[in-house]
């Protein structure tokens, strides 16, 4: 068992770069060769987290202000008595300044969210493979795995001064996410082969998870972008009620367990609300609503709702720098509304906003380095981990069309048409060369890779192969224009391949693919369509090949849903299937597939594992995706999708380079609490 | 006369009801709901929606229900003045865009005064000074401005003001009035901005009435009493402006109706080029979200316009041409 | 149609031969002194000779893709060899991305010359059941990537004229199918209209109304996806046009009724009607002629209307989209701050765009001088 002094002590050991890291360090100058010679890729670094605490302790002027005319209590008393302290990138920074951002509406909520992403319990490291603390200041996870007990921070207060502890989670676990009228049905996340678990108040600072079966994969899922670890920010806001912890003492008033249902909906409605469930929706929604408490550096003033997302810094937050000076630096947040993608841009370019990653076009980098200087900014690319930013999905439950669905779940054909992808084009023309062409497993580097010859395998260009197994498999006859007929009726065998305008350009993408597949005689037919409607026909299992990106799959089992059909909600492998997976085969159908039905067992088996064990079950079901190519990769590991850095040069403590993953809540790894204006 | 304008308000609220109803049809017209678009949005923005939050949604806005209960709803509260709640920006409809009507309708209003600020005059002179220089300089203008989409204009000058004077581009007002409260500063900001869109926006329509004026001064100019005029020793700005351009007005008049609508759509592409927050942007995306509420509010409000249009564009064309006056009794 | 100028060459005098011109011969002798109006027709002429043969006049593949000749600017071709004959030939070119700026930036390999060979053979296209690989132009023993780039290449590397050329056919003749369809309906509900007036009448003004009302926009968005995906992307857009004419029909229909109900109370009505003639019979025998000139002048001012429409909604992406090509299309390309600052040739497309609508515009204003008598 291991000792709570052990688990603190990780805490020192994140001074130095954790051996991942650099490996890492290693991975990219090694293939980055040719990306170096442009000077913006970096090296992953970061703020990082020191366990000696300062002695005395300083704020903002502007809340020493406060603190003088007596509205807010000394900076000593508004910290916890362990905060977390974190030692910035370069130095130590000065307070002041508004952070210029821009965003699309009020469905660009994540732009928000992940800057406030240290409301998470736990977090990674810069290099986005080691877990460390956030909120909550240390862990234990038993043995059997069945129990993951969180270490509080003592004296830690939400941002209008209430206590917070381990009540705030037995509020979120007792009121809301038990309540049938709110949470109707408990989540994966929770519920590890499918038993319950629970939440429980150990002391005033000690909360423990509790499961029936071994789940050493929930420590991941703490860290991760999840519906149990995301954190108070995402996790609570628009439709969701999940993130572990929830401001009891705001909420309660608004639920019908303290007064009476009679009394909310009364209250409902004098608020213009329909009933008390619309009311808790608006209330607990950190976008939307100024007042409700948060944890994050900056808070809302001024909704998401409106032209202006405007956000202010917490006097409470719990994080200090290495001499005691409390964080954030920066004082106001401010997000313009943009009307289009093409806005941000201009905007960005002309030097509007202080530091953007988000909506910033790979398409537009000559143009966005020409402007530098104009728009006093200096540029840096990062690279993700993902294997494909733009993957092309088999639908294996595909039944409309008897004769594509055949072909659809035969394994040569689909390793044809990879083998008929000029990637080096594909990689030229839409990733300026940044990418790294081949299969969709995650990058070398991560700790879920198979192996380097899994790169290539089935991803090379090799037309002349595609012909000879096309042929092999029966697929001969030819029409005029030298395309495959089907073999059921003569006619010309086209596979519509459905593509949304999304992270990159697909519909452009595809043009260019089934270009390429005319030399193997197969018609793509690319239908553009919105996403919207793109993902309904997900739903309704009407759709032969999608594009996605498979960001999020680099740790496979924090957002699978781009990896294998096990999730509903996005299943691009065939919905048919997820619902069976999920329901335990009493819905949806069955699998023909045996290796579908390996790899998803395999994935079933893996919460129960420990972390190496699960990460060997990983690279098992990677093997599996791309020795039968389910979804075809293309090229990934680039910038293409935020990782096109736009940082006013007038910003310190700014990463030469970031981890861009889901996990990483990109920017919110590289603690934007410590960027500060340096004039 | 009386009966004539109470007959014509009757039909005037039959049509907006017919609007109501094939608007609100054709935006419930695609396979899919708003939490579709909703999920697909999360989704390429790399966050998640869970399964129950998503039916919870669409319990919470009634979209599991059949499309004439989702409708009669929706009429109900529209008469009480209720438009709904916008699903997408979670606020009610009004609200989102109040803050952009009046900025339509003033940029709107602001093309429409420089269509008819240019159209007169140039279509007079034009017809006055036919096959002058100047009149096919002034023709050839005015087919261009028929000619080049007003969005690829608004492209190239949108580029242009960026690369040459490193111009704020996009939207109605600098970067630092776009947070200040109402001032004295910002209207003059605003009238800064304004111009510019107005000018692109009233350029297609300009060159359409010019077109329109001269070749109905030209035919009045060539009637009999306008000789008479002449031969009685009115002046020559008497002889054009007392009863030929008076005349020619008639098409100006019957435009009028057709204008609105145009001008507030043709300002959807525009806008959406610019970035200008108006309304023409919300109601495409809110088509696209399929944002019922929001999207079903503003094509009434368009369909409104132009019935009031028509409305007004009778009685304008009553008081202009006394010979439909006496028609009318 | 034919030219009445041409059919007689009797020796009647001037004065006689316009005394008894049909209304179609004077239209066109009017018509013939607009300048302007003569010059847009033979340009429309021209466009749509082109438009029809289209593939012959590319001279690469308009789809074919290659990252290799992406975003070229266009090239000039050299028309004399170094001896001063008359071979016109063009260089090859190498790209080269800079590894700082990104930008791909093109050498002219002057030692390897390409020369150019009128009717090459390229790829095999067909119009009306004809067949052939033949082209206008076309280069003499290419290696791959090899072109005649007079405007260019886009993003995908493809030829921006062969591109053009393509798309200037569907644009045009499209727009031809909407427009019939709106005169259809246009001519039907505006005649029956001012005939029967009363309710009729009453009916069809309100359904104008309304139409006239309906945003386009709303309409084509949720149409474009309400139609099944299994059509063809051309198959859909025809679809919407028509659909589309469904709403235009609306002008149409009130010029055609204003010039029923002025027609209704002419002496000539007044005496077919005495002598017994059916209604269809007057409508089609007697007025219609009457104004015939007029509808051919509404006609061909709604066409650009219907160009700019596809043009616009291409723009919006609910028009045509790629793989189809059609102006809207390629100017939905050029859309972009990028293309703008780095590829301005991709704008050119706007070009024929402009020509084509100024000519209608031309054609469509003498067409209207022309049947006005009293003009």
């Amino acid at each position: 068992m291991t000792t709570r002094r052990q688990i603190l002590g990780y805490a020192s050991a994140f001074a130095a770069v954790a051996p991942t890291g650099e490996a890492l360090a290693q991975a990219v100058s090694a293939t980055g060769s040719n990306f170096n010679q442009s000077g913006l890729i970096g090296t992953l670094e970061s703020a990082t987290q020191v366990s000696t605490i300062p002695t005395s302790f300083k704020e903002s002027p502007a809340l020493a202000e406060l603190v003088k005319q007596g509205k807010l209590p000394p900076v000593a008393q508004r910290l916890p008595s362990e905060p977390l302290v974190l030692k910035p990138l370069n130095t130590v920074g000065r307070y002041g300044g508004t952070w210029r951002r821009g965003f699309i509406g009020p469905s660009d909520g994540e732009n928000g969210n992940r800057i406030n992403s240290s409301d998470k319990l736990l977090f990674w490291d810069a290099s986005g493979s080691k877990i460390v603390p956030s909120v909550a200041k240390g862990w234990e996870m038993s043995k059997d795995g069945k129990t993951t007990t969180l270490f509080l921070r003592k004296g830690m207060k939400w941002r209008d001064g209430a206590p917070f502890n381990a009540d705030d989670f037995a509020f979120w676990y007792e009121d809301i996410y038990s309540n049938k009228d709110i949470v109707p049905t408990p989540i994966a996340d929770m519920s590890p082969n499918g038993k319950p678990g629970r939440l429980v108040k150990i002391d005033e600072t000690t909360v423990q998870f509790q499961f029936d079966v071994p789940y050493f994969l929930f420590l991941d899922m703490l860290a991760g972008d999840t519906l149990i670890g995301g954190g108070q920010s995402v996790q609570q806001s628009i439709g969701n009620y999940f993130g572990a912890y929830s401001p009891g003492h705001y909420l309660k008033q608004f639920l019908p367990k303290y007064s009476s249902e009679a009394a909310v909906n009364k209250l409902a409605k004098d608020q213009g609300f329909d009933n008390w469930g619309r009311l808790l929706a608006f209330k607990k929604d950190w976008e939307l609503n100024p007042d409700v408490p948060t944890l994050g550096p900056w808070h809302t003033v001024k909704p998401i709702n409106t032209p202006t997302w405007t956000m202010q810094r917490n006097p409470y937050y719990w994080v200090v720098d290495t001499e005691g000076n409390q964080l954030p630096y920066i004082d106001n947040v401010v997000m313009t509304l943009a009307e289009n993608l093409e806005v941000v841009n201009l905007r960005a370019m002309a030097g509007e906003y202080d530091m953007q990653e988000r909506h910033i076009d790979l398409q537009k980098l000559p143009l966005i380095l020409d402007n530098r200087d104009r728009g006093n900014y200096d540029v840096h690319l990062d690279l993700a981990f993902h294997g494909a930013d733009t993957a092309i999905h088999f639908n294996l439950s595909y039944v409309a069309d008897p004769e594509v669905a055949k072909w659809l779940k035969t394994a040569d054909f689909r390793r044809a048409l990879s083998l008929g992808i000029d990637r080096d084009q594909l990689n030229q023309t839409f990733w300026l060369g940044l990418g790294t062409p081949g299969s969709v497993v995650p990058a070398e580097s991560m700790p879920q890779n198979p192996g380097p010859e899994w790169r290539n395998r089935w991803s090379t260009y090799d037309p002349d192969r595609a012909n000879k197994m096309l042929d092999a498999l029966g697929l001969t006859k030819k029409d005029s224009d030298g395309y495959r007929l089907r073999t059921d009726n003569g006619q010309r065998l086209v596979i519509q391949v459905e593509a949304v305008a999304a992270m990159m350009d697909y519909p452009k993408q595809m043009e260019m693919v089934t270009q390429q597949w005319r030399k193997i005689g197969i018609y793509g037919d690319v239908k553009q369509m919105e996403r919207g409607l793109a993902f309904q026909r997900l739903t309704a299992n009407q759709e032969q090949l999608d594009v996605w990106s498979n960001g999020g799959s680099e740790l496979m089992y924090l957002f699978p849903r781009e990896v294998l059909p096990v999730d509903p909600t996005e299943a691009h492998l065939g919905i048919e299937i997820a619902k069976w997976y999920t329901s335990n085969g009493t819905q949806g159908t069955a699998p023909t597939d045996p290796e579908l039905k390996r790899a998803l067992e395999l994935y079933r088996s893996a919460s129960g594992q420990k972390e190496a064990e699960r990460n060997k079950t990983a690279q098992e079901i990677w093997k599996i995706i791309v020795e039968q190519q389910y979804t075809i990769g293309t090229v990934g590991q680039s910038p293409a999708q935020f990782g096109v850095r736009i940082v006013s040069r007038k910003l310190g403590n700014i990463p030469s380079r970031t981890c861009i993953a889901q996990h990483c809540r990109t920017p919110g790894v590289s603690h934007p609490e410590t960027w500060y204006f340096k004039a | 006369m009386i009966t004539f304008l109470v007959r014509r308000f009757l039909l005037a609220i039959v049509t907006i009801w017919l609007i109501s109803v094939a608007s609100f049809v054709i935006i419930q017209l695609p396979p899919g709901d708003f939490v579709d678009t909703y999920i697909a949005q999360m989704a390429a923005s790399g966050s998640q929606v869970s399964a129950e939050a998503a039916n919870a949604m669409r319990q919470l806005y009634g979209l599991d229900r059949p499309m004439y209960v989702q409708y009669g709803k929706w009429i109900v509260r529209v008469v009480q003045g209720d438009f709904g709640e916008s699903m997408e920006w979670r606020r009610p409809v009004m609200e989102v865009i109040g803050d952009r009507l009046w900025l339509t309708l003033l940029l709107s209003f602001a093309a429409l005064i420089i269509t008819w600020g240019l159209a007169l005059p140039i279509g007079i002179y034009s017809a006055v000074r036919q096959y002058s220089f100047g009149d096919y300089a002034f023709t050839l203008l005015g087919f261009i401005g028929i000619a080049v989409p007003n969005f690829l204009l608004a492209l190239g000058i949108m580029y242009f003001s960026f690369r040459w004077f490193g111009a704020s581009v996009g939207g109605l007002f600098s970067a630092e009035y776009t947070l200040l409260p109402w001032s004295l500063g910002k209207v003059w900001d605003l009238m800064k901005h304004i111009p510019l869109p107005a000018v692109i926006l009233a350029l297609g329509g300009t060159a359409q009435l010019v077109r329109i004026m001269r070749a109905n001064l030209l035919d009045e100019l060539r009637r009999p009493y306008v000789v008479t005029a002449r031969a009685k020793g009115l002046t020559e700005r008497r002889v054009i402006l007392k009863y030929p351009v008076r005349a020619a007005l008639n098409p100006f008049a019957s435009n009028i109706a057709y204008l609105f609508p145009y001008l507030v759509s043709g300002s959807v592409i525009i806008s959406i080029v610019l970035g200008l927050p108006t309304v023409g942007p919300l109601l495409v995306e809110s088509l696209i979200s399929q944002d019922m509420f929001l999207a079903g509010t503003i094509v009434l409000l368009l369909g409104v316009l132009t019935v009031a249009g028509t409305f007004i564009s009778d009685l304008v064309l009553m008081w202009v041409d006394p010979r439909l006056r006496r028609q009318m009794d | 149609m034919r030219f009445p100028f041409l059919r007689r060459r009797s020796t009647a005098s001037a004065a006689e031969r316009y005394a008894t011109a049909t209304q179609l011969q004077l239209t066109w002798w009017r018509f013939r002194r607009h300048r302007l109006a003569m010059v847009s027709l033979v340009v429309l002429v021209l466009a749509y000779g082109m438009a029809i043969m289209a593939d012959f006049l590319t001279t690469m593949d308009p789809h074919d893709t290659n990252a290799a000749t992406s975003y070229i600017a266009p090239q000039g071709i050299h028309w004399r060899d170094d001896n001063g004959a008359f071979r016109p030939y063009i260089y090859g070119l190498k790209g080269v991305r800079d590894l700082k700026t990104f930008k791909l930036n093109y050498t002219v390999d002057t030692s390897r010359k390409v020369y150019l060979q009128f009717l090459a053979h390229n790829y095999r296209w067909s119009v009306l059941g004809f067949e052939s690989d033949l082209h206008l132009v076309g280069l003499r023993n290419p290696q791959r990537g090899d072109g005649i780039y007079l405007l260019g290449t886009d993003q995908l590397g493809r030829d921006l004229w062969s591109r053009l050329m393509v798309a200037t056919r569907v644009s045009l003749f499209i727009g031809l199918t909407g427009v019939s369809i709106s005169l259809f309906l246009g001519i039907v509900l505006g005649g029956i209209s001012a005939i029967y007036g009363g309710w009729v009448d009453l009916i069809v003004q309100r359904l104008i109304e309304v139409v006239r009302s309906l945003p386009t926009i709303p309409l084509w968005l949720g149409l474009a996806a309400a139609l099944p995906s299994s059509w063809s992307v051309t198959q859909i857009y025809f679809a919407i046009t028509i659909i589309i004419s469904l709403l235009a029909w609306t002008d149409l229909a009130r010029v055609v009724r204003g010039k029923f109900l002025s027609l209704k109370e002419e002496d000539f009505v007044l005496a077919a009607e005495l002598a017994g003639a059916s209604q269809v019979r007057i409508i089609f025998r007697h007025m219609l002629p009457s104004f015939a000139s007029h509808i051919i002048a509404a006609v061909s001012l709604a066409l650009p209307a219907m160009i700019i429409s596809e043009t616009s909604l291409s723009f919006l992406g609910l028009g045509l989209r790629p793989p189809a090509i059609s102006w809207g299309v390629l100017l939905q390309d050029a859309q972009n701050i990028q293309t703008l600052a780095l590829a301005p040739w991709l704008l050119s497309a706007a070009v024929p765009v402009i020509f084509v609508i100024l000519a209608f515009n031309f054609l469509g204003d003498g067409l209207r001088d022309a049947a006005d008598p009293y003009g």
